[in-house]
């Protein structure tokens, strides 16, 4: 499987979500232990300190930091990475409260405002490139199933790749608040086969 | 001192013109406490619509609503509440008679209330309200996309009162520096203490760059060109989150130091590691006005590696002040009191939102979870499940203090119940919609996601915390009314504050206990053990 975006989060959310899982009940545990312990008490023990206890158990934390980190940068570099030859380029255009996709052969799919958007349709399994770009103010876009967000600037296109590791339907929407109907600035993508994609953009080369 | 001419004595009013730091700290509390009310029932009208799924308030009034509710409790509610308890206590923890340049720290209350009240204004102009979030982020509140005098006053009133705690802080930074007692030395200062000094480092620090970042937004709005296109409107935000990530921490560590003297004295124990604590807090804030970036992992034009090692790299700090909490308690003889539940309570909620933190410091995963109600969890369980524990943990050790009265503890108990359910009922199911795809900021969220059972069961949330709130009030009533008196030091307290009188003499103290180490009052109780209650008069 080639890299991609879902691939890197459920890799790192598998090392990052059970690792904080663990912190929280280990310290849990030992605060819910202190405490039984420390209410049996009358009187406190005598002062005690544990430098040397400490200054271990941070170069364990820095160390941690040092795993994850290096967990994170690995799973990063691929998916910030462009492709040189990208199966499918594609040009979006944010605005408020719209959503335009404009493939290279004129045909275009334009959702404005609306809780049932227009289907963007795009091969699954290979390398799509995004060239988005803003009318107005920032938008984001982001496809939650991807687990993936961009931020689209006006005066500034911005590049990425991405990749539908299956074939479906794909929710989107403007994550980054953008004025009154942000809330209904929706779009929908549906990843098919390279060969059903290729047919749909043989139908749709005029607008639409 | 109070050199008030002897008519100003006369007025009822005149402790609003009052220069004693503890009068200032109180009323900017309550000021603070006002304006949380305020901002509390902007969030029950939006918690209703959510719980609705629309149909209570139009897209255009939540949009304010949800504006005013960040603004508000940030700008106005918990850092003016972290450096009002810095006002009221570090003078009296560095043993000193008064704040330095207190009537700096008037001028602050004054602007407090100014900026506030200017902000707030906007909800009766033509156009409504700010409406582009308490970031205020360009080219959204540009002329243009926010026309209205709304934005102008939102404006206006964030520069009044970022000037305000920067004046507090200044005061609080120059009474350590300049009027600490004889014999507290720098490593002899109380962790709540060293807390403020790291605290009103960062404000000093990093809030300037707001103030830069609001008078470009100015010239913008009423000249244009300064913050054009993709420039700008990164260059906006490069400045707002260098003071916007350390507020962060602005808005954590004063109730990280509150906690930390709550948890000590119920564990009848000095602070466990307090040189690798001060330490911890000196890089951790230090660190802070170096990750801001990772609130841009998304942009696609930052460092992201960069802003994520250093986020990250925060664990280290963080995880010590943990350890040190936890050897607090150690070896410790535990008084489950009121305020020690709800620092308790502060530990276990805060780590839930430290962590989703790290998580969020990863760009694989802040990629698929920036913007969505998964942050609005992760930060709510910071500031809220965290801070407003620790702060009400305070507020129920330190009001004693205060009025020299007890704040009951049966209605405390039944306060910290209410709230800790109220608390994860509303933002623990934030963490499960945000990452099934529900985005911050939405009025209405689309139709055929189901996400309309868990939005109701928040909502039923806020209700509880809403109903714990008033829960407390009572018990402030009560306690004040029907006085059960406090004495100088009714819970064996460690510091100088318990060495005086409740509420304390107008300039502190008729003499001060020696001071030999963080917890002078420790001291005395363990050189002599024996009569239980003469520790104070000595």
């Amino acid at each position: 499987m080639r890299p991609n975006t879902q691939h890197a989060y459920d890799h790192v959310a598998g090392i990052y979500f059970p690792i904080a899982a663990a912190v929280f009940v280990a310290v849990v545990i030992a605060l819910g232990a202190l405490l039984v312990l420390g209410a049996r008490r009358r009187t406190p023990g005598r002062r005690r300190e544990a430098n040397g206890l400490e200054a271990v158990y941070a170069v364990l934390l820095a160390a941690t930091v040092g795993v994850l980190v290096w967990v994170t940068f690995t799973a990063e570099s691929p998916i910030d990475r462009l492709v040189p030859r990208p199966a499918v380029r594609i040009r979006v255009i944010a605005a408020q409260w719209s959503w335009t996709f404009e493939y290279a052969n004129g045909a275009r799919v334009h959702a404005v405002s609306t809780w049932a958007p227009p289907v963007a349709v795009l091969p699954a399994r290979e390398e799509i490139q995004f060239d988005a770009t803003s009318r107005d103010v920032i938008h984001g876009f982001w496809v939650p199933g991807l687990h993936y967000l961009r931020q689209v600037f006006p005066g500034h296109t911005t590049t990425f790749d991405l990749l539908f590791a299956r074939p479906g339907r794909y929710q989107g929407a403007c994550a980054v608040y953008c004025g009154e109907l942000h809330s209904q600035m929706l779009f929908a993508i549906r990843a098919v086969s390279p060969p059903a994609f290729r047919r749909w953009l043989a139908r749709h080369r005029r607008s639409r | 001192m109070s050199a008030a001419a002897p008519a100003l004595r006369e007025l009822p009013a005149r402790g609003l013109a009052s220069t004693d730091h503890k009068r200032i700290a109180i009323n900017l509390g309550a000021v603070a406490f006002v304006f949380f009310v305020a901002g509390g029932v902007l969030a029950l009208i939006m918690r209703a619509q959510l719980a609705a799924d629309g149909g209570v308030v139009s897209e255009n009034v939540y949009n304010q609503l949800f504006t005013m509710h960040g603004s508000t409790m940030v700008y106005l509610v918990v850092v003016p509440m972290a450096l009002a308890a810095g006002l009221y206590l570090v003078p009296l923890q560095v043993g000193a008679a008064a704040v330095a340049a207190p009537r700096l720290a008037l001028a602050g209350l004054w602007l407090l209330v100014s900026g506030g009240v200017t902000m707030w204004c906007g909800f009766l102009t033509s156009g409504g309200a700010a409406q582009a979030s308490w970031w205020g982020f360009d080219p959204l509140s540009d002329l243009p996309h926010s026309p209205g005098s709304g934005m102008d006053l939102w404006l206006y009133g964030v520069v009044l009162v970022t000037v305000a705690q920067m004046l507090w802080a200044g005061c609080i930074l120059g009474t350590v520096v300049r009027r600490r007692a004889p014999g507290m030395t720098l490593l002899r200062m109380p962790v709540f203490t060293w807390t403020m000094v790291v605290t009103c480092l960062m404000v000093l620090f990093a809030f300037p760059a707001l103030l830069v970042a609001l008078c470009l937004l100015w010239a913008q709005r009423h000249g244009g060109g300064v913050l054009a296109g993709n420039q700008g409107a990164v260059a906006y935000q490069q400045l707002f989150w260098f003071y916007a990530h350390p507020v962060v921490y602005v808005m954590f560590f004063p109730f990280l130091g509150m906690a930390a003297e709550v948890v000590a004295t119920f564990s009848r124990r000095r602070f466990f590691g307090y040189p690798a604590f001060v330490v911890a807090l000196l890089a951790f804030s230090g660190m802070s006005m170096t990750v801001w970036g990772h609130h841009m992992f998304t942009f696609g034009q930052v460092t992201n590696k960069y802003f994520s090692l250093t986020s990250t790299a925060l664990v280290v700090p963080a995880g010590i002040e943990y350890f040190d909490f936890l050897g607090t308690l150690w070896r410790g003889a535990v008084r489950f009191t009121t305020p020690l539940l709800f620092a308790l309570a502060f530990l276990v909620q805060f780590l839930v939102g430290g962590l989703t933190g790290v998580i969020l410091a990863s760009p694989p995963l802040d990629y698929g979870l920036n913007m969505s109600y998964f942050v609005v969890a992760h930060f709510h369980y910071t500031i809220f499940a965290g801070s407003a524990f620790a702060l009400f943990a305070g507020i129920y050790f330190w009001f004693p203090k205060v009025t020299g009265a007890m704040l009951r503890e049966g209605l405390g108990r039944v306060h910290f119940v209410l709230m800790v359910i109220g608390t994860n009922l509303t933002f623990f199911p934030m963490f499960i919609l945000g990452a099934d795809g529900m985005t911050r900021r939405i009025a209405v969220y689309p139709p055929g996601r189901g996400w309309q059972p868990l939005n109701e069961l928040e909502t039923a949330g806020a209700g509880l915390i809403a109903l714990a709130t008033m829960v407390f009030l009572v018990n402030v009533g009560i306690s004040l009314r029907r006085r059960r008196p406090a004495g100088d030091d009714p819970w064996e307290g460690q510091t100088l504050e318990w060495a005086t009188s409740s509420p304390p003499p107008r300039l502190n103290f008729a003499t001060l206990p020696p001071i030999r180490s963080f917890a002078p009052l420790l001291d005395l109780r363990e050189a002599a053990p024996a009569p239980p209650g003469l520790a104070d008069g000595s």
